[in-house]
């Protein structure tokens, strides 16, 4: 059986503390992001003008359909020499924090654009032509009247997908970023303590996703019985 | 740009000569489907059993099921991977645990990807079994126990039969999500689709094409998965019960 | 054949049967009504044991229901049950509506489970609908078909949650008209229903129930002629209005 030592955390906290805020920087970053292109995605989807609606539809379509370390690959290994190349950036600035927020901003945006579609279709369609009647322009009406409501009954949907994106940041891993589990994995490799650096980081993020969930649902009760 | 495309890297013989670049990504294809695969029928059939559990009247039973749930669901997927390749060897009893060790390493990979995958769809799966049969009319257990069905022949016979019907769309999603969560058991070394793309950027100065050819692959999968189960759907579909003939 | 004694129930602080003490005996109709909310469709599922109660004793063909130790599987084959919204298995034919418990819980084989099956769909008018779906009937041709499944079990009695109430009205008469001939053929019955006339034709007691007591329990002629209680007669006069 294996003999546990877990002194090597104390000291190692710090720098775990270091890694959870990169974590939550890409976790908040992506949300903001991805709910503003979200959005805009599900606009152009729903819109009456064709080519808006195939883009969008083609971009949700795309990015579901393939896995999240994928599009983080691409992002670390590809995006990089494109932007050295088209903008002259300096070679080998380390730009993988701002890629990995990229990436997860624009992979998340796709499903983003789901929920918050299906958000906009569930106000009454007499909501539109209420506002209509009163003289308001669709722009009007979507900003003032229907986005309004949507966005209400999205909010527990909304914050469910930020605790999977704040999980999935984990994957950073793929490019040695030192997020809160890439630091954990180090400390673990370095002190040769991987089994109770893994076990620890596993029991961090079960708190805090475990703690979140439960205030979503806290959330989405109260909102029902409202 | 001056980058130059060359579809035809993909018929070289790659650097250590004992395949083409196209052998590489159709093994890493392969071991993509047998792993999303055979994960995916431990998924349905734990997730099944711990959604029936979630809705028994037993506290202690419905209790454990959603600890399991609960516990499957907020562990980030890389982080259970890790847990179950680095961590589950140490902490079995130690001639168990060297037997795995000593095995194949490609097996040993193959094995904690597909009881990781297996475990995590399966918490996803349980909550749809769950909301499946909570979304039933309350009368129909009534029903079943009042034709003097025992409770498991009641889920048996009147419950689970319409339970599953009614899930078929939210389970098409999660099993498209098992192919793609496959992709992250690349970070253990095991050379699924993912990985042999990232292996051609590192072997050939063509990256777009690989994961151009990675994604199409991907895509493929996609379409397979979703035709086949809108035939299911059909196939279960009640006549006269929701869209039904 | 079912006595009931000081029945109570309760969720939380909320009484919903309170002291219900009445008995049917065999071959007799009793109508259960009252307001909504007055305890009367949990009375009869007590008699079956689908609701559990806190206290008393129902006693069904010699079987405690409250007794841990009864089965209920096999207290429930031999008690048929028709619901409000008829709860038909929506995912088998009617003909595997009829034959599913005869074969599971009884143990028939399929071929004499559906002959019976058969038998008691012509009985109920509806042999031509054997091998639709219950999506496909209307509200009424399902209650019929969920009459014809409990009496397929061969049961010593019916219980009948509402059987009306869900129905169109263009569809009541149907299935009034199959309970009718039931009684008339002498089956124990026990109905909660709004439906007086079918009261007033076939049954032999009326029990007229009110927060979670029974405040009238008597002959029909009694009933309706001078119900006792001030409540009965404000409901009567509210439901004969119509």
């Amino acid at each position: 059986m294996h003999e546990f030592d877990w002194s090597s955390i104390p000291n190692a906290l710090p720098f775990l503390w270091e890694g959870m805020k990169i974590s939550l920087n890409i976790t908040v970053s992506a949300v903001i992001f991805g709910i503003v292109w979200g959005t805009l995605l599900a606009l152009m989807r729903l819109s009456p003008i064709k080519p808006l609606s195939w883009f969008a539809a083609g971009y949700v379509n795309l990015f579901r359909a393939i896995p999240l370390v994928m599009v983080l690959l691409w992002f670390f290994l590809i995006v990089p020499h494109l932007l050295e190349s088209l903008f002259g950036f300096p070679r080998g600035s380390d730009m993988r924090l701002s890629s990995a927020i990229a990436g997860f901003a624009l992979f998340e945006a796709a499903y983003y654009s789901e929920i918050i579609r299906a958000g906009i279709q569930s106000v009454p369609k007499g909501q539109m032509g209420a506002a209509s009647a009163l003289g308001m322009t669709y722009g009007q009406a979507m900003r003032l009247v229907v986005l309004p409501q949507a966005f209400r009954n999205m909010v527990p949907l909304l914050l469910t997908q930020g605790i999977i994106l704040f999980q999935d940041t984990s994957l950073v891993y793929v490019s040695a970023l030192a997020d809160f589990f890439g630091a954990a994995y180090k400390v673990g490799d370095r002190d040769g303590r991987l089994v109770e650096l893994l076990l620890f980081a596993g029991a961090v993020y079960f708190v805090i996703c475990f703690t979140a969930s439960r205030i979503v649902r806290h959330y989405q009760n109260k909102l029902k019985t409202a | 740009m001056g980058y130059n495309w060359n579809w035809g890297i993909f018929l070289q013989p790659t650097a250590t000569g004992d395949d083409t670049y196209l052998g590489w990504m159709f093994y890493g294809f392969k071991m993509t489907i047998a792993l999303s695969l055979s994960a995916w029928l431990i998924a349905l059939a734990l997730g099944a059993v711990v959604g029936v559990l979630r809705t028994v009247p037993n506290k202690w039973l419905s209790g454990l099921a959603t600890a399991y749930v609960e516990i499957f669901r907020n562990i980030p997927l890389l982080v259970q991977l890790f847990l179950w390749y680095f961590v589950m060897p140490e902490l079995l009893p130690e001639a168990l645990g060297n037997a795995f060790k000593q095995t194949n390493p490609i097996m040993q990979q193959f094995v904690a990807s597909m009881v990781c995958l297996a475990l995590f769809t399966s918490a996803r799966v349980a909550e749809q079994v769950r909301s499946g049969i909570n979304s039933l009319p309350p009368g129909q257990k009534n029903a079943g126990l009042a034709m003097g069905f025992t409770l498991p022949q009641t889920y048996r016979y009147v419950m689970l039969p319409m339970a599953v019907r009614l899930i078929v769309p939210p389970l098409t999603s999660e099993f498209l999500n098992i192919f793609k969560n496959s992709a992250v058991c690349s970070t253990i070394g095991l050379l699924e689709l993912a990985a042999q793309g990232r292996q051609l950027v590192d072997y050939t100065a063509q990256p777009y094409e690989s994961f151009i050819a990675v994604t199409i692959a991907y895509l493929l999968i996609n379409v397979v998965v979703m035709s086949g189960m809108r035939w299911v759907e059909e196939h279960v579909r009640v006549p006269g019960y929701l869209g039904g003939k | 054949m079912i006595t009931m004694n000081k029945v109570s129930k309760h969720y939380g602080s909320f009484q919903v049967l309170a002291d219900c003490t009445t008995q049917v005996h065999k071959g007799e109709v009793i109508v259960v009504c009252g307001p909504s909310g007055s305890g009367k469709s949990t009375l009869i599922k007590c008699v079956n044991g689908l609701e559990p109660f806190q206290s008393g004793e129902i006693i069904v063909n010699g079987v405690s229901v409250g007794d841990p130790k009864t089965n209920l599987s096999k207290l429930r084959s031999t008690v048929g049950m028709v619901f409000q919204n008829f709860e038909l298995f929506p995912h088998m034919s009617i003909i595997d509506n009829l034959a599913i418990a005869q074969t599971k819980v009884l143990g028939r084989t399929q071929e004499q489970a559906r002959e019976k099956g058969f038998k008691l769909l012509d009985r109920v008018g509806l042999r031509a609908q054997a091998e639709k779906y219950p999506g496909q009937l209307s509200g009424g041709q399902q209650q019929r078909v969920a009459i014809a499944r409990a009496l397929a079990m061969d049961p010593i009695c019916m219980l009948f949650d509402e059987p009306t109430s869900a129905l169109d009205p263009e569809m009541v008469n149907e299935v009034l008209d199959v309970m009718t001939e039931l009684a008339q053929e002498g089956m124990t019955m026990m109905c909660v229903t709004h439906e007086m006339g079918f009261a007033k034709r076939v049954a032999s007691r009326v029990i007229f129930m009110d927060q979670g007591r029974i405040v009238e329990d008597d002959s029909k002629e009694a009933f309706f002629e001078h119900a006792r209680s001030e409540r009965a007669q404000q409901f009567l006069a509210k439901i004969l209005h119509h």
